[in-house]
């Protein structure tokens, strides 16, 4: 601790110097952090599947409906436990910037299916008797202040759901999870009667998606292809999959989303790490004579190197506690993003947790480190008498 | 390190027949040859000698912060020659104390700091080393500019402050590369009436090389190099 203020002084003498530098590689963890929360928040949104539950949809396009009748045929396959039809409505209220997940589902076997989702008794009889009614998540409620008993009305931009005005529900129930047991559930949508939708719009809509719940989740290959091989021969062919793997395909390229970004952060730290280097360097080849200055008065190698790795990793510390901040502020705020939001708000999981600050902050001083290794090896190495001779 | 030490009455600086050879390439470049000097405890000894004759060689190998090819420097009883750098880096922190020509103060630090500097590779306490450290300070009479940075002394007081630092942690040994030579010839007088101080009146050995007469005739004795053999 007693060469600390060495350390400082160095650091305050060019301080634009190191702010530009902290600033940097603040930018870079700032990053870092961004990326990997979204990454862990998709993840931990596609982890949130039950391993019980397939998700059955027609084989060209998530836009194609399924025959009513699959429901029946489904749930007829030995091994196939419940069945629940559960189509994505597409509805808008009031303005498409207002963007929540709503869709229609049959509330009795959809309750049975989803146990993550839990209405109090009272609710959940009073959506099960009521067409109408509509059961939104506890994050919906408070982001629109909705309550049980208030009309929300919905427009859906899907053609087949357009029925010349908007849909009328009654909230009878407001969801909630065990975050314990459920981690990852969604509570920022809406399910409402499917029953509803097919009446209003003269029985001729089919099945977004079916899924289907089945008895032994190790067997879901199995049970998808033969869920698949039934329709091969139908007007609709259908391609069945694992809630999990259904969720990564809906979120647009998930597979190599996680790539992509770690890709961008990987970039963004090699950049950060040769500006720190050079900054490291420059700031070493300045003191050559004050490193000889120091050796002389009986500072060994060492010691002379610990401090340069000291200033780097200060550095690197300064950058990465700013970029955890900067990362904090930036991620609360993107929630309220108009359409960016929206979409955030999707993730369940999104959020700033310890162990992405705790990886940014050993991100930065890793980057500190590497930045100053090689000029902390120039100092252990420089020879005081030629040092000296430079002057 | 105490197989290497040596009876005091060595003298405190013994130089034997030291050879230095510095190499640019494969080519060989002697600087000292065969050279051996005596610096008897107390003395106050100047060395002379046109450019590239080998004071300064000769100084950085009496200061440690060189080695010889060949030959024995033992200074302060202590065989030098067979230290490695990690020791010799301690054997400098307790003995000997240098000064430069440029004084070579840590632009960072101010006047106390940099006096304080040596200290800090002690077991003193902080406030026993910023006491020492004014006290060296009081000694060379700059008290009162202890809290200034370099940029803010004059040429004389940035060496006084450098001599303050060469013996904030008493040492026996000062070495000194032309003290003198960047100096107006008042802070020149100053810079050499504190080196005859301290070794009058703290019986410090002092060795320092000089092109200036003025400054040589202080010492009490001048030693002339002439390609890296001692003539006088």
């Amino acid at each position: 601790m007693k060469f600390a203020p060495l350390v400082l002084k160095h650091l305050r003498k060019n301080w634009i110097r190191t702010l530009s530098t902290v600033l940097a590689m603040s930018v870079c963890i700032f990053l870092i952090c961004v990326l990997q929360t979204v990454i862990s928040a998709v993840n931990f949104g596609l982890n949130a599947g039950s391993t019980r539950r397939l998700v059955v949809r027609d084989y060209v396009s998530l836009a194609n409906n399924l025959p009513i009748t699959y429901k029946q045929k489904v749930a007829a396959i030995p091994g196939v436990t419940d069945t629940c039809i559960v189509s994505w409505f597409g509805g808008v209220y009031r303005d498409p910037k207002n963007f929540f997940a709503n869709l229609a589902v049959e509330p009795e076997a959809f309750l049975r299916i989803y146990p993550e989702v839990m209405l109090p008794p009272d609710q959940k009889a009073a959506w099960l008797s009521d067409v109408r009614g509509a059961i939104i998540g506890r994050k919906l409620a408070q982001r629109f202040g909705w309550k049980i008993g208030d009309h929300v009305q919905l427009e859906s931009f899907i053609p087949p759901y357009r029925v010349g005005k908007p849909f009328d529900f009654l909230v009878d129930g407001i969801y909630d999870t065990d975050e314990a047991r459920y981690p990852g559930t969604d509570l920022n949508s809406m399910y409402f009667n499917f029953k509803y939708l097919y009446e209003a719009t003269g029985q001729r809509v089919g099945i977004g998606t079916l899924t289907a719940q089945i008895d032994d989740p190790s067997r879901a290959g199995v049970m998808s292809k033969a869920i698949d091989e039934s329709f091969d021969n139908s007007d609709n062919p259908t391609k069945t999959e694992t809630e999990q793997a259904f969720r990564a395909s809906f979120v647009a390229l998930a597979g190599n989303l996680a790539l992509l970004l770690n890709l961008i952060g990987m970039a963004v730290a090699f950049t950060i790490l040769l500006v720190t280097a050079n900054t490291m360097s420059i700031a070493v080849r300045e003191r050559q004579q004050e490193i000889a200055v120091l050796k002389t008065l009986g500072f060994s190698s060492t010691l002379v190197m610990t401090l340069i790795l000291s200033e780097a990793l200060l550095l690197g510390l300064m950058g990465g506690l700013l970029g955890i901040l900067f990362a904090r502020g930036i991620i609360a705020v993107l929630v309220n993003v108009p359409f960016l939001g929206d979409i955030l708000r999707g993730f369940p999981g999104l959020g700033l947790s310890p162990q992405i600050a705790a990886l940014g902050v050993g991100m930065a001083l890793l980057l500190g480190l590497l930045a100053g290794f090689i000029p902390s090896i120039l100092a252990y190495r420089a020879r005081i008498t030629e040092a000296l001779r430079q002057v | 390190m105490a197989t290497t030490e040596v009876a005091a009455k060595t003298g405190a600086v013994s130089v034997q027949n030291v050879r230095k050879v510095y190499y640019r390439d494969s080519q060989q470049i002697p600087v000292l040859d065969g050279l051996s000097l005596e610096v008897p405890q107390g003395e106050f000894m100047a060395l002379m000698g046109p450019s590239g004759s080998g004071k300064t060689t000769l100084l950085n190998l009496i200061a440690g912060i060189d080695s010889a090819t060949s030959g024995k420097v033992v200074v302060a009883g202590t065989d030098l020659t067979p230290l490695s750098e990690g020791e010799l880096a301690k054997w400098r922190s307790r003995n000997v104390g240098f000064i430069f020509q440029f004084y070579n103060l840590i632009p960072v630090l101010n006047a106390v700091e940099n006096v304080e500097l040596p200290l800090l590779l002690s077991r003193l306490s902080k406030k026993e080393r910023r006491e020492r450290a004014l006290t060296a300070l009081r000694i060379v009479g700059l008290a009162d500019r202890s809290k200034h940075y370099p940029r803010q002394l004059s040429g004389g007081q940035e060496q006084r402050v450098a001599i303050a630092r060469a013996i904030v942690t008493d040492p026996s040994v000062l070495v000194a590369d032309e003290p003198t030579g960047d100096l107006d010839s008042k802070s020149a007088e100053e810079i050499l009436d504190l080196m005859q101080t301290f070794n009058k009146e703290f019986g410090k050995t002092i060795v320092m090389v000089t092109h200036d007469p003025r400054a040589a005739s202080r010492a009490h004795t001048q030693r002339h190099l002439e390609k890296g053999v001692l003539t006088t």
